[in-house]
């Protein structure tokens, strides 16, 4: 940029900082750092900390700042050039021990024991797609592309990774789809983002996924070993999950170790009802695999509602805390009953819960002090929101669809409302969580 | 804690020598462990990171007097009051310091080409806070 400039940054970001300045070509960037957090420090708190020291250095803070701007640089920080970056030797020759060791010290497994990818077993896995080993798939970056440099990978290195997952080589097309999106498994937030990815088509019947009983849970390879392999492969070919440097997810989540991988009962679905793929574009015939992004799921079972009355409901007020997207999550038994209630398709249950879903009265009225002004004065509707007292639910959904962070300007607008039907029938079980949609994406282009 | 800079770039697989000013390519490959029965030999499974262009620093002032300093905020929570203190501090301690305040386009990754070109043009230095 070609200005003098002190980075400040709070001590919790130490790795991150110094990781991300070195990746993007600074490694000696100079930081002065403070206490964490800062955000919730009063204005007085703030200024004690400029008298104070920083964490790192142990140095006088404000000192440091100005030092960084005026002591003279070292040669090292005038450096120019490029550096390729080594990601060590094309193999690893120990016994089987160590190498299950070497592995995972080094932070290229998710911690399970693995599958050592020996040549045969990777020519083995090769086996499972028509293309060249040398193909470059995608880039993958561990969070935002901006602050994380993309890093490139082929056909064979994704290989590698699916055998470590454990992945046969008939599994094989569905990885490379997810990792030619260039969506990693472990994003890198404080927030701990999880993944889901759907699979769709009779790929889902070929490799015999799993969208009966059970389906998210531990009863099925090709479900397990896909999802595996996306976080493996996000490790590996993206240098994503690096804790306090490619990961900051203050509590992590246990659905990194895989993804939620599941398959859609599209052999369930209501009469009318378009699998998920279709709805977004492909063919019933196609094979897909769709990600999605967000937290947490719940689990519910409730008799006393319809189940369209009763997710609106969720929506409404459970989902008050979470952010405006939802991912439903419907067992065959309880999308039949939003049938059987005239939702003759996915997308006409999705308007009526957008349109539905009301604000709790705590939520509406937070940042909305110009509305709140407005309400005072009488003015509609805010006047009769307000007389609608503090436990009212005011009839402004949430659920309208907007822009995301991000979202390049002429992109349609998302769905804020995903769904899909998987499950065994068992009981009338639904799921909700604050995902949404990322794409949808071939998975027959990888056979 | 203190964060050891040639272990963390090992761990992102760049050159500590980089610290030392030399371009580097690459690191020496894992000696080979002694021989044992039943030692198997493994591929990496590691992509491809780009390559790293270094970025040679901005040359530094000789003195804070008399001089305009930019403080700019990503965005993040705070980051305005915290460098609204700093803009007091610089009052009470230095007054002949100059600190104007902004708010970067682009939040806490994006660039704000604009703004860079005001610094550059009307500035002497900027601190950033808080980056992360």
């Amino acid at each position: 940029m070609g200005v003098p400039t002190a980075a400040i940054v709070t001590i919790a970001f130490e790795e991150l900082a110094k990781s991300n300045a070195a990746s993007r070509g600074m490694p000696g960037e100079r930081i002065c750092f403070t206490p964490h957090p800062m955000t919730n420090k009063t204005d007085a708190e703030m200024y004690q900390v400029l008298l104070g020291k920083d964490p790192v250095t142990g140095k006088p803070f404000m000192k440091e700042v100005i030092d960084a701007l005026t002591v003279p640089l070292t040669p090292a920080e005038k450096v120019t050039g490029s550096v390729r970056p080594s990601t060590g030797p094309a193999t690893y020759s120990d016994t089987p021990e160590n190498l299950q060791r070497f592995f995972a010290d080094n932070n290229m497994t998710d911690f399970q024991p693995i599958i050592l990818p020996t040549e045969d077993k990777v020519e083995a896995m090769l086996k499972g797609t028509s293309h060249s080993p040398e193909e470059i798939v995608g880039k993958m970056s561990a969070g935002i592309p901006s602050a994380f440099p993309a890093w490139s990978f082929n056909v064979r290195q994704v290989a590698i990774n699916a055998v470590m997952a454990g992945a046969r080589p008939e599994f094989f097309p569905a990885i490379l789809a997810i990792a030619s999106t260039g969506q990693t498994a472990i994003f890198s937030s404080t927030s701990s983002f999880a993944r889901m990815a759907v699979v769709n088509g009779p790929f889902r019947d070929k490799i015999r996924m799993n969208y009966g009983i059970g389906a998210l849970g531990p009863f099925n390879d090709a479900n397990a070993t896909i999802g595996r392999a996306w976080t493996i492969l996000s490790k590996n070919l993206a240098g994503a999950g690096l804790p306090g440097m490619t990961y900051l997810g203050t509590t992590g989540t246990n659905f990194n170790y895989n993804n939620m991988c599941c398959a859609e009962t599209e052999n369930a679905l209501p009469d009318g009802w378009e699998p998920l793929h279709v709805r977004h574009g492909f063919k019933p015939t196609d094979s897909t695999v769709t990600l999605f992004t967000g937290w947490s799921l719940t689990n519910v079972c409730y008799f006393g509602l319809p189940y369209h009355e009763m997710i609106t409901h969720w929506l409404t007020h459970y989902f008050s805390t979470s952010n405006f997207s939802a991912v439903l999550v419907l067992d065959p038994t309880v999308a039949a009953d939003i049938k059987r209630h005239g939702f003759d398709s996915p997308d006409a249950f999705r308007d009526y819960l957008v349109k539905n879903a009301k604000t709790p009265a705590w939520l509406y009225w937070q940042r909305r002090d110009k509305e709140m002004a407005q309400a005072k004065q009488g003015v509609e509707p805010f006047a009769s929101y307000l007389k609608m007292g503090p436990d009212a639910d005011i009839p402004v959904s949430r659920f309208e669809p907007r822009r995301f962070p991000g979202m390049p300007p002429n992109a349609p607008l998302p769905n804020t409302i995903e769904m899909f039907v998987m499950g065994g029938g068992t009981n009338t079980y639904w799921l909700g969580g604050d995902f949404r949609y990322v794409v949808t994406t071939s998975i027959d282009k990888w056979v | 804690m203190s964060i050891n800079r040639r272990k963390l770039l090992s761990m992102l697989g760049i050159s500590p020598a980089v610290l030392a000013g030399a371009p580097a390519f690459g690191r020496a490959a894992k000696k080979g462990a002694p021989e044992t029965a039943g030692r198997v030999e493994v591929l990496n499974p590691k992509g491809m990171p780009p390559e790293i262009h270094l970025i040679p620093m901005a040359p530094r002032l000789a003195s804070l007097d008399g001089k305009t300093i930019y403080l700019v905020s990503d965005g993040f929570e705070g980051a305005d009051r915290f460098l609204n203190q700093i803009a007091i501090w610089f009052k009470k301690n230095m007054p002949s310091v100059t600190t104007i305040y902004r708010l970067k386009a682009g939040g806490l990754a994006g660039d704000d080409p604009k703004l860079v070109a005001e610094i550059k043009a009307k500035g002497s230095a900027m601190i950033m806070a808080y980056g992360h």
